[in-house]
């Protein structure tokens, strides 16, 4: 059977045709786009206004119910805790966190709310494959943990380290994620409870178009008092949480270098080539196929012409 | 391996008939064609299998515990780090070793070249093997490995990068499977099996290509979700899918190499003449192979640091780092199999294998760990980590060896086919 | 020294400003138009009411920086003044006036895309409150800490895992990593 013949030439091609159909039909929506939701939530975090109180931190623990803390929520050395040389970060116990930083501009410190920033292009959702995330009209990324397999690539996609692990679970791991209170409280037009405990009103709550109108008037109309910069209104394509600071955002604990357009993006020079590949590839490994076969098949050919001759050849001695 | 004696000529089993005419169970081709006693005492006559069972009496309690009490238990549990050796090394560094399968596939069903078919299975198999371990990995490191079908069947996320890995990485394992199941049909006498599937070799070939040319740059492409974590020496969003892809050329024919060297060196009794005098032929030209490959990688290299316009990284300490990584990995295998083709030394392209195999590991964990969160703290992995790692790796290699001890990988079968 | 400094400060301004704007500032109040103390309750839950000093405070601020331009006296803030140049005595002049106790109510967020609203930008009750005192406090090294306006309360303990409801320790798991 090393020989092709046209039988199994066209079923060799159909089943291809056939595994490029049912492939192509899976990657149809590969191009990582859906709507943007232009009346979507969003929070101002004002930088200059948080007095680290840890408020946010209490509210979101009980909202949430999340575990028992390891020291009360009114205990400040948390501040000063190291984890390999980095500060607090989100995990399975708490899906907010706040951070002193004392930069040497200013002679206080500042303290920095790090929460989900709730994406308009999330690469926790674009990068899920099982459709665990889905970025709410009212501005929420909502996480399923019913659908969830645990393969993590959402955190390896996140560009500000928010999801979390439940690693101590064998049963029942999941996804630990601020989900901008959307079960309790955003999808009845409610503020997270962050929110409405910060004394201070360091978030500020409202359509994200409006809260990014807040932020740019505060810059404008307090000169010298924001750096001219709106963290999360084109970070990874805009984010629904956006930070106002009075020092260069780097200085706080910010990546400065997250690209200015959603992460997808990145991904989408890969994406665009699939299809070509799966269109492409088979008739040309066939054609690749018939020419370096065509050889053989002459010498066959020639062989089987060969043995005809010297059949015939004989008969002719035999006769003679 | 001395392994059997010479009382025992019909031993290896090659052929359904004994030498007194009659036919060789299933159980019995299972066992060799040994006694039960006869069995174990050439098990423990073997130190490699005392070193396993070493291995496994940690390493089995070990993933019963990460199964009972959580990944937690076994890695440090990193949400900065979410992969770790499982993946950076069973996933991103199993399957471009695992490549082979459809490299050799492509070369003697689609490009005709019927002198590399003494290898072809080999190469099959080490493709299957490598695949099906890399899932045995993921399913280590899943949080919810009973979830595994969910993005087929139960929740689908079609613009996913790995939702295309995830599909294309369980096809090809369709599909390699029946490519060994040939070998497979012949050793149990099932000659109807073999011919169906004989008859859609060309359609699994080229089906073999295209999944592998997209999963295993999808591979690569799934670390373009985090452009600004990895240094950008070691990601580009246009070329590390090439990249990935590339590597895993030479990557699966060095793994051949040196698959095809240890059976060669310690199971001799196995193959069978034919095997034996193409090997040097087949390394060579596999390693002829590899090393355009390579050149081809370097160059690709090359574009994606101007085209990124990251030629200031590499004056840096990383630059170093990824300097020494081309060269020790790449430009080091690539003159060593440039010479051995040239002067016929096939010793030096084994050694050569070894290096580049090794060399596209250490790419992959570079990727997935050590440049991973370049601008953060390092994790070294959790010692139950790399112990369970390490005991999936000898499961891997126990299994390759009890299907070559058995069905004609390098042998031909010498009965009916 | 500091307080009497101020006061003085204060009085000259006023002083000041009566002279120089007088015309609309006929009706302007000063401190003794107001209580002597007022008890903030109207949020306590968390914390107990704070019996807010009110004639100790007009020691330490004029009427416009707490209470901007309701009072009838100017205002310094330039951007303000665009629009607050001449405004008199308002109706209302305690902050619960116009700072709402439920400022991100979506019927009033729902308001703010109007574009002939300048005001999109004030705080609720809450933000007010300690904006206004905090911001104070912090530059005249007033008490800072939060109980050292208000004490907290048993729900408040029980919120921030303090007090009797302290954590035992060491009880949760997985975190830190």
């Amino acid at each position: 059977m090393k020989k092709l013949n046209r039988r199994s030439f066209i079923k060799g091609g159909l089943a291809t045709t056939a595994a490029v159909t049912v492939l192509k039909e899976k990657k149809s929506a590969a191009s990582g786009d859906f709507d943007n939701y232009p009346e979507g939530m969003g929070v101002i975090v004002d930088l200059t206004r948080c007095v680290g109180c840890r408020s946010c931190e209490a509210a979101c623990n009980k909202e949430q119910n999340l575990p028992e803390p390891e020291v009360p929520f009114d205990d400040f050395s948390v501040f000063d805790y190291m984890h390999h040389g980095e500060k607090r970060r989100t995990d399975e116990t708490a899906y907010t966190i706040v951070n002193r930083y004392n930069p040497p501009e200013i002679d206080h410190p500042l303290f920095r709310k790090v929460q989900c920033n709730h994406c308009n292009e999330p690469a926790c959702l674009t990068s899920c494959f099982v459709n665990a995330y889905t970025k709410t009209p009212e501005g929420a990324v909502i996480y399923n943990a019913k659908v969830c397999v645990g393969c993590r690539t959402c955190m390896v996609a996140c560009p500000f380290y928010i999801p979390a692990f439940k690693y101590s679970s064998a049963f029942k791991p999941q996804i630990m994620k601020c989900i901008f209170c959307y079960d309790t409280r955003l999808k009845n037009g409610e503020p997270p409870a962050c929110v409405e405990a910060c004394p201070q009103e360091a978030l500020t709550f409202g359509r994200r178009k409006d809260v990014l109108k807040i932020g740019k008037q505060r810059i404008r109309e307090t000169p010298g008092k924001y750096v001219d910069h709106i963290y999360g209104e084109h970070e990874v394509g805009g984010t629904a949480w956006m930070y106002l600071s009075s020092v260069p955002f780097d200085k706080v604990g910010f990546d400065t270098h997250v690209p200015k357009e959603p992460i997808i993006n990145s991904v989408k020079e890969f994406l665009a080539m699939v299809p070509m590949v799966l269109t492409i590839w088979p008739g040309l490994f066939v054609g690749f196929h018939l020419l370096a076969t065509r050889k053989d098949k002459v010498r066959e050919m020639e062989k089987e012409a060969e043995l005809k001759k010297t059949k015939e050849n004989d008969e002719k001695e035999e006769q003679a | 391996m001395k392994l059997f004696s010479n009382e025992r000529p019909e031993i290896p089993i090659a052929h359904h008939t004994k030498e007194d005419g009659s036919a060789w169970t299933i159980k019995e081709k299972l066992w060799l064609g040994l006694s039960v006693t006869e069995y174990k005492k050439q098990f423990f006559r073997n130190p490699v299998n005392w070193f396993m069972i070493m291995l496994f009496a940690i390493g089995i309690p070990l993933i019963l515990g990460r199964y009972a009490f959580g990944l937690g238990w076994v890695t440090h549990a990193s949400n900065d780090y979410p992969w770790g050796l499982f993946l950076g090394f069973g996933l991103f560094g199993m399957v471009p070793l695992s490549a082979s399968g459809f490299m050799l596939g492509t070369t003697v069903e689609l490009f005709g070249r019927k002198d590399f078919h003494s290898i072809e299975r080999l190469a099959l198999l080490n493709g299957l093997l490598g695949y099906f371990f890399a899932v045995v990995f993921l399913e280590i490191d899943l949080g919810m490995p009973w979830r595994l079908p969910y993005p087929m069947f139960v929740s689908l996320g079609p613009a996913a990068v790995l939702f295309l890995v995830a599909w294309h990485v369980a096809t090809y394992l369709s599909v390699q499977i029946a490519e060994v199941l040939p070998a497979f049909f012949e050793w149990i006498g099932w000659l109807k099996g073999k011919r169906i599937i004989r008859r859609y070799v060309l359609g699994l070939t080229v089906a073999g290509i295209i999944l592998s040319t997209l999963h295993q740059g999808a591979l690569g492409a799934l670390f373009t979700y985090a452009p600004a974590k990895i240094h950008p020496l070691w990601i580009s969003s246009n070329f590390t899918w090439i990249h990935f892809f590339v590597s895993s050329i030479f990557g699966g024919l060095s793994m051949v190499i040196i698959a095809s060297t240890l059976i060669k060196n310690f199971m001799g009794w196995r193959c069978d003449d034919e095997f034996k005098d193409n090997l040097d032929y087949v390394t060579i030209g596999m390693a002829k192979g590899a090393s355009l490959a390579m050149i081809t990688y370097l160059v690709i290299k090359l574009v994606a640091v101007a085209h990124d316009q990251e030629w200031t990284y590499l004056l840096t300490g990383w630059g170093s780092y990824y300097m020494l990584e081309l060269g020790v990995a790449v430009v080091l295998p690539m003159f060593m199999f440039a010479f051995g083709v040239r002067n016929n030394w096939v010793t030096l392209i084994r050694v050569g294998a070894f290096i580049a195999a090794i060399g596209i590991i250490w790419n992959r964990l570079n990727t997935a760990l050590v440049c991973f969160n370049w601008q953060m703290y390092q994790e070294i992995p959790h010692w139950k980590e790399v112990w369970i790692t390490v005991t999936i790796y000898a499961l891997y290699f126990l299994t390759y060896r009890f299907i070559v001890y058995r069905l004609p990988i390098v042998y031909e079968w010498k009965g009916e086919k | 020294m500091q307080t009497r400094k101020k006061i003085m400060r204060t009085a000259l301004a006023l002083t000041t400003g009566a002279i120089l704007f007088a015309p609309g500032h006929l009706f302007a109040m000063d401190a003794s138009d107001a209580p002597e103390t007022v008890t903030i309750d109207s949020l306590a839950k968390y914390y107990t009411p704070v019996e807010f000093d009110h004639l100790m405070h007009v020691g330490y601020a004029s009427c416009e920086e707490c209470h901007h331009h309701t009072t009838g006296v100017q205002v310094a803030d330039p951007n303000c003044l665009r629009c607050h140049a001449n405004t008199p005595e308002a109706d209302e002049v305690s902050c619960v006036g116009c700072h709402a106790a439920d400022r991100f109510n979506d019927t009033y967020l729902s308001t703010l895309d109007d574009p002939r609203i300048y005001h999109i930008d004030k705080p609720g009750l809450k933000g007010a409150y300690h904006l206004n005192c905090i911001g104070c406090h912090v530059i005249i090294e007033g008490p800072t800490g939060c109980q050292d306006c208000h004490a907290m309360t048993e729900a408040g303990e029980k919120l921030f895992n303090t007090g009797k409801h302290a954590p035992a320790g060491g009880t949760s798991s997985g975190a830190k990593h």
